[in-house]
């Protein structure tokens, strides 16, 4: 099935190398326009209250003050990511539900006069009772933080397949284990910005996001325009790891801002006000029960999970889902139930961060199965190979999957970390732990109601043909999306990708892609932009057999071709035309486009890709579907101080069952990447609030620790040759989310390895792992 | 001390002349004006990125007479008859500079936020410490944050980059 | 984020800057790297109406030997200052070592021996180890100078001995009898975290008995604090590792920390234990200060 590819499966350069190496490159907080002024967001310095009154006459009297807006002038119309749950206001209308909500907005000459204005708006509060933990949020009689919600259950979801009950009676062993996650969230190094600007009744917004679409349909939603009057653009953008999916209140200020002012207006969050935004990684309370045969094999599998999803919605309905549907993916498990809560609270509100919803059941799964295994004497990989789903097959829930290689991985992944030689053979304080994961390569369906195609893609050739532009509104979040979809139109048409250049971030100019989320884009906008070269080729070949035929170099009958050439008897390879039996006989792209334009006018190729229906009839069975599943294995070793706690990560292998690798170094990079954070929050990072305010503790990298350079470990990345997904272009699938799921798993399970106490609480800080060793030696065992 | 002018708040405004990049540039600030500010919106060197603004992250990253420092953290009057070396100036023309060359080839950046100050604090190191360990090379980036590579193919640039100096 | 306006002065000379803090009074503050006033300007915790600038005080940025007395180390030399001298290297590298601990490499490029020492923070980083080496601080003031013990000069969290015109001008380290000197810091990740528990210790042994011991804490107190009664216990003992141990039981009595975000008052006093024991191994067994 593999092929030779010109382009597909090489380590290119990053299209955006030069201006990334030199800080010519753009993102939002660069730029600058004429007349330009800059703006903030007033935010509630209370977790819970009516608010009574806003005082903004002494900002407006401060000189360079040019507008403040609050609820009253802006729509009223309520908007969220899950169009079950539109919840979220531009701006508090009655209530503010976190410390930190959006009030309303300043903008001025310049940003020193913003802060000094902010500082002059006084805002009354009645305040009211705040919840800010689940539990407390679920007791009777607790404050209610939204009408919507009684009891403040944001949603409850009730899966059951097979009969769980049934198989545990059955079972040889039964094991239940409680852990807790964490809140974190997506740290990206560049804080949300946006700018906009109004020409007539047409508006332009520029929006450091994540889906230009999807910001673009919401505000046109929310401000009651025509989604023709509003281009949402963008430049680089500094990361986002689901952080930027949500449109902030920072893009709907702007555009309203700039309309009220006539002038250009750019606002920007200071770093603690992106912790504010929120949108990061659920805190789970997760108990899991599993039976097992005295092999190990799965028989039954119960998993509660409770979610504190903060005060809005957003995609909390889908970070629930995803915390148990996938699985029934990853293992065989015929009998599996999942429960699952989501409340409400008064801090900012959870959402997607890489892996959605998925890590921290990942790691609980993965500690508790090593747990069971342990209990009957299975060693963590096996238990792992006798449960691993196989490719072609459908899971319990009915999702269809195609390639699957997680019994190829743990192998890969065993041999490479010299696994055998070294589990529960290293002596105390040194671990070696295994964890699995993977995830879904885009989401079988919109985050809102729509048939339109997922992506659409277009190629267009410049008139002379030394350029191919490609088109897309797929957002290279840093992931490197741009590059791999040139290569993939470049490999379509057979047109050197140094000779193409993307046009995307501009939902006028471009073609519509729904944007950086679930790891779609690779798949998805691949297959929009291969269509699309596949096209341009077609066109090319066409036009190129009838110059041949007319220079007179072919000759009907003469050795080589039966018949007249057909197109069919050309091929292009980057950049030459030629005719398959006789290469010499050719011509190059560029003359064959010239030509075509001379004769046509311009030379395009389009292409769009739907998944189509897949598989699932359950309630919630939208969460899950995909055209394709990635799988990965991951082994962490780690050092443990057994006198401090301190732990230090010091090698790791990652095997990814990714199909295709379009390229090498950026698939690396994302495997790098996605450990990174993976190790960072199951070890360091943690987002803390004040107990009794519900007010920030830490929004700040100095308390909110990443791993720095001397903290973060080497990492082996690993890939299955034979793996290929028939449902991917060129047979690739995804990457970027599916490293993240496993790592905690790993990094928890090493933990146990080299300490012999189970850590079942994220993360699993120095103090946590040094009070328990503690207690287990009070214990005396 | 530079002179100043005093404006109708009574706020003064002082003419700094820093050398960027090679070049001296004079502009009137007040002495509240950080480094990174007069970098970006005097100077319009948007190379130098704005991110914690408290000196954890890095990004705004440039050298001070030669040594890295945080732009967030500096005043800019502090920095009056001082050489400044920002990102912009690590390449000599059209000529990238090895750490540079040495970022694209290893793919050293993603997102590109952090890499900035990533390829200037880089810069330093190999200016001072030609032959650095892999040790010395993760102390000397350890005060650039980045979410996006786990630092991984950034040491392996580095390194390279210090072996084809 | 931004700073709020203020007066701005960069003086030329030591007896100008003193001069200018003693106009101003409680209005004014010294701005030497910033690493710590900008922050705290930023998060609005200090909003100074006067900043005197002592960048330009080149005579404070040098760290000499003076024969026969000691190391002076002035007080405008950065954090990497520290870590690159030679004389530091060479005569006390367990300073250098410390400062090599310290936030990242750019703040250790601003942030200056002075402004560590007068911003008080329990838990910062150089005092212990000078406090360990007996080390002095000269205080110049407008009414003249006078030298200050390092272990006396802590008063409370953010408060010093110092009046409001004095400045810091430099740190004396004395030659020292002591044949061994280290300091361990534990933050909570390898680089650009405050320290959790700071143990400096240096000690005199001869032929495996320990003649004399000083053990200083930071981040366990309202300030940086001696381990006086672990001192005492040291003094005549063989260096085992019973004996080391027995020390770093000691000294966890001897402080007192508190509880925050970091860490609970409990870690903090059992990592003391630890952290006593392992800087009085490393002192005793690399045999130089
Ligand atoms: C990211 C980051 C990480 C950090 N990590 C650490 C760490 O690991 N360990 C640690 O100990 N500290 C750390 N710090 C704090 C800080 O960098 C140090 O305390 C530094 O030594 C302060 O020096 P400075 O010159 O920057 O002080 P400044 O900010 O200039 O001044 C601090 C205070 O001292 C006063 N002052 C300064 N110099 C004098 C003088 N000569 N005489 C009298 N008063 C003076 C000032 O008025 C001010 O009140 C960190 C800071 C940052 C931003
Ligand atoms: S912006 Fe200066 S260190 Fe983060
Ligand atoms: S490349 Fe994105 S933060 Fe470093």
């Amino acid at each position: 099935m593999k092929q030779d590819y010109s382009y597909v499966g090489k380590s290119v350069d990053r299209n955006d190398s030069y201006g990334k190496t030199t800080g010519h490159a753009q993102y939002t907080a660069d730029l600058k326009f004429p007349g330009m002024l800059y703006g903030k967001l007033i935010r509630s310095t209370i977790a819970h209250g009516r608010i009574k009154s806003i005082d903004t006459s002494e900002a407006e009297k401060l000189n360079g003050v040019k507008a403040i807006i609050t609820a009253k002038d802006v729509p009223s119309m309520k908007w969220g990511l899950s169009p079950a749950r539109f919840d979220e206001n531009i701006f508090c209308i009655d209530k503010v539900r976190y410390h930190g909500d959006k009030i309303g907005a300043v903008c001025a000459v310049d940003e020193e006069t913003v802060y000094k204005a902010l500082k002059l708006i006084k805002v009354e509060y009645e305040e009211l009772p705040a919840v800010f933990t689940w539990q407390d949020a679920a007791k009777e009689g607790a404050p209610q933080i939204f009408e919507e919600y009684p009891g403040n259950l944001n949603t409850e979801i009730h899966h059951h397949f097979g009969d769980v009950d049934a198989a545990l009676k059955d079972a040889y062993y039964v094991r239940t284990d409680k852990f807790q996650g964490q809140r974190t969230y997506h740290a990206f190094i560049e804080n949300h910005a946006s700018a906009a600007y109004w020409d007539g009744d047409r508006a332009f917004l520029y929006s450091s996001c994540q889906s230009v679409h999807y910001v673009q349909y919401h505000l046109c939603r929310v401000l009651g325009m025509k989604m023709g009057n509003l281009t949402v653009r963008q430049t680089n953008v500094g990361a986002g790891f689901g952080g930027k999916l949500d449109p902030t209140g920072l893009d709907f200020a702007a555009v309203i801002l700039s309309k009220i002012t006539g002038q250009p207006v750019k606002m920007w969050y200071d770093h603690a006000e992106t912790f504010l935004n929120g949108r990061g990684r659920h805190p789970m309370t997760m108990e899991l029960t599993t039976g097992v045969d005295k092999n190990g094999k799965i028989l039954a599998h119960k998993f509660d999970c409770v979610l504190e999803g903060g005060a809005y919605t957003g995609l909390g309905i889908a970070s629930s889902y995803y915390a148990g549907s996938l699985l029934g993916v990853l293992y065989l498990i015929d009998n599996y139930k999942f429960d699952c809560r989501r409340y409400v609270t008064n801090l900012p509100p959870c959402g997607a961060q890489r892996g959605h919803g998925q890590p921290q059941p990942r790691f609980a799964f993965e500690h508790h199965i090593d747990l069971v295994g342990e209990a009957i004497g299975v060693d963590p990989i096996d238990m792992r190979l006798i449960n691993a789903r196989k490719g072609n097959s459908i899971t319990t829930a009915g999702y269809e999957v195609k390639s699957y290689n997680l019994v190829g991985a743990n192998k890969m992944a065993r041999d490479a970390s010299g696994w055998t030689e070294k589990r529960g053979k290293m002596g105390v304080g040194r671990g070696i732990g295994v964890g699995n994961g993977g995830f879904v390569t885009g989401a079988g369906f919109c985050q809102y109601r729509t048939d339109y195609p997922h992506s659409v893609g277009m190629v267009k050739i410049f008139d002379d043909g030394t350029r191919a532009y490609v088109y897309s509104n797929a957002v290279d979040i840093g992931q490197g999306s741009d590059t791999v979809l040139m290569q993939m139109a470049a490999e379509a048409m057979g047109y050197p990708y140094e000779r193409c250049q993307m046009v995307t971030g501009d939902t006028d100019l471009s073609t519509l892609d729904f944007g950086a989320y679930a790891s779609r884009q690779t798949l998805m906008a691949g297959w929009a932009v291969k269509r699309a070269g596949a096209e341009v080729k077609k066109k090319v070949l066409a036009k190129a057999c009838e110059m041949l035929k007319a220079s007179g170099r072919i000759k009907e009958g003469f050795g080589y071709l039966d018949g007249p050439l057909t197109p069919e008897d050309l091929d292009c390879v980057e950049g030459i035309v030629f005719v398959k039996q006789e290469p010499a006989v050719k011509l190059t792209f560029e003359e064959v486009a010239r030509k075509y334009f001379v004769d046509h006018g311009v030379l395009l190729g389009r292409g769009w890709y739907h998944p189509g229906k897949l598989g699932g009839n359950h309630k919630g069975a939208a969460v899950g579907t995909s055209p394709a599943y990635s799988s990965a294995t991951q082994v962490a070793e780690v050092q443990v101080d057994m006198e401090t706690g301190q732990i230090e990560c010091v090698d790791t292998w990652d095997v990814h069952d990714s199909g295709t690798i379009i390229n090498p170094k950026l698939f690396h990079g994302q495997v790098h990447g996605a450990f990174y954070m993976g190790v960072g929050e199951t070890i360091w990072e943690e987002v803390k609030f004040d107990k009794k305010t519900g007010k920030l503790l830490n929004g700040n990298f100095a308390e909110y620790r990443l791993p720095t350079a001397l903290d973060m470990p080497p990492v082996e990345s690993l890939t299955l040759d034979d793996s290929y997904e028939p449902n991917g272009p060129y047979g690739l699938k995804e990457v970027g989310e599916g490293a993240t799921t496993p790592t905690m798993g790993a990094v928890a399970n090493a933990i146990y390895d080299a300490m012999g106490v189970s850590m079942t609480e994220l993360p699993i800080t120095y103090e946590k792992v040094w009070r328990a060793l503690r207690d287990k030696k009070a214990s005396g065992k | 001390m530079s002179s100043f002018v005093v404006d109708k708040d009574g706020i003064k405004r002082y003419a700094v002349t820093v050398n960027v990049n090679g070049s001296d540039y004079t502009k009137v600030i007040k002495a509240n004006t950080l480094l990174v500010n007069l970098l970006r919106d005097d100077l319009d060197l948007t190379g130098t990125k704005r991110g914690c603004e408290l000196g954890d992250c890095g990004c705004c990253t440039v050298m001070l007479d030669g040594n890295p420092v945080n732009a967030c953290l500096v005043l800019a009057i502090d920095c009056d008859g001082r050489e400044i070396t920002t990102i912009e100036g690590i390449q000599d023309g059209e000529d990238l500079d090895i750490v540079q060359e040495k970022f694209i080839e290893h793919a050293g950046f993603q997102c590109g936020f952090c890499t900035p100050g990533m390829i200037v604090s880089s810069r330093a190191l190999l200016n001072e410490n030609p032959s650095p360990t892999e040790y010395e090379v993760r102390e000397a980036i350890a005060g650039n944050l980045c979410r996006c590579t786990g630092y991984v193919n950034i040491v392996a640039a580095v390194l390279d980059a210090a072996e084809n100096l | 984020m931004y700073l709020p306006d203020f007066e701005y002065y960069a003086p030329d000379s030591i007896a100008e800057a003193c001069q200018l803090l003693s106009q101003f009074g409680a209005k004014a503050k010294v701005l030497a790297g910033g690493t710590d006033m900008v922050v705290k300007m930023k998060n609005e915790l200090l909003a100074p109406e006067v900043v005197v600038s002592v960048k330009n005080l080149e005579q404070l940025k040098k760290i000499e030997y003076v024969a026969g007395k000691g190391v002076c180390v002035g007080a405008l030399c950065t954090h990497n200052d520290l870590v690159k001298s030679d004389v530091l290297k060479e005569r006390y590298p367990s300073v250098a070592n410390a400062a090599r601990q310290m936030a990242n490499n750019q703040v250790r490029n601003r942030g200056t021996v002075g402004g560590n020492i007068s911003n008080a923070v329990p838990s910062a980083d150089l005092p212990p180890i000078f406090i360990a080496l007996n080390a002095t601080a000269k205080l110049v003031g407008t009414k003249g100078e006078r030298t200050v013990a390092m272990e006396d000069l802590f008063t409370g969290p953010g408060k010093t001995v110092m009046a409001q015109d004095e400045l810091i001008a430099e740190v004396f380290i004395p030659d020292q009898k002591m044949t061994g000197s280290n300091y361990i810091k534990f933050g909570l990740r390898k680089s650009g975290a405050l320290a959790v528990v700071g143990v400096a210790v240096a000690v005199q042994v001869e032929n495996g008995v320990i003649k004399d011991a000083r053990v200083a804490l930071g981040a366990v107190a309202a300030t940086p604090v001696r381990a006086k009664k672990t001192e005492e216990f040291l003094k005549g003992k063989n260096a085992t590792d019973d004996v080391l141990a027995e020390a770093g039981v000691i000294a966890s009595g001897e402080c007192k920390p508190i509880s925050d975000i970091r860490a609970s008052a409990e870690y903090r006093t059992d990592l003391v234990r630890i952290f006593t024991k392992r800087a009085l191994r490393k002192a005793v067994d690399e045999g130089h200060v």
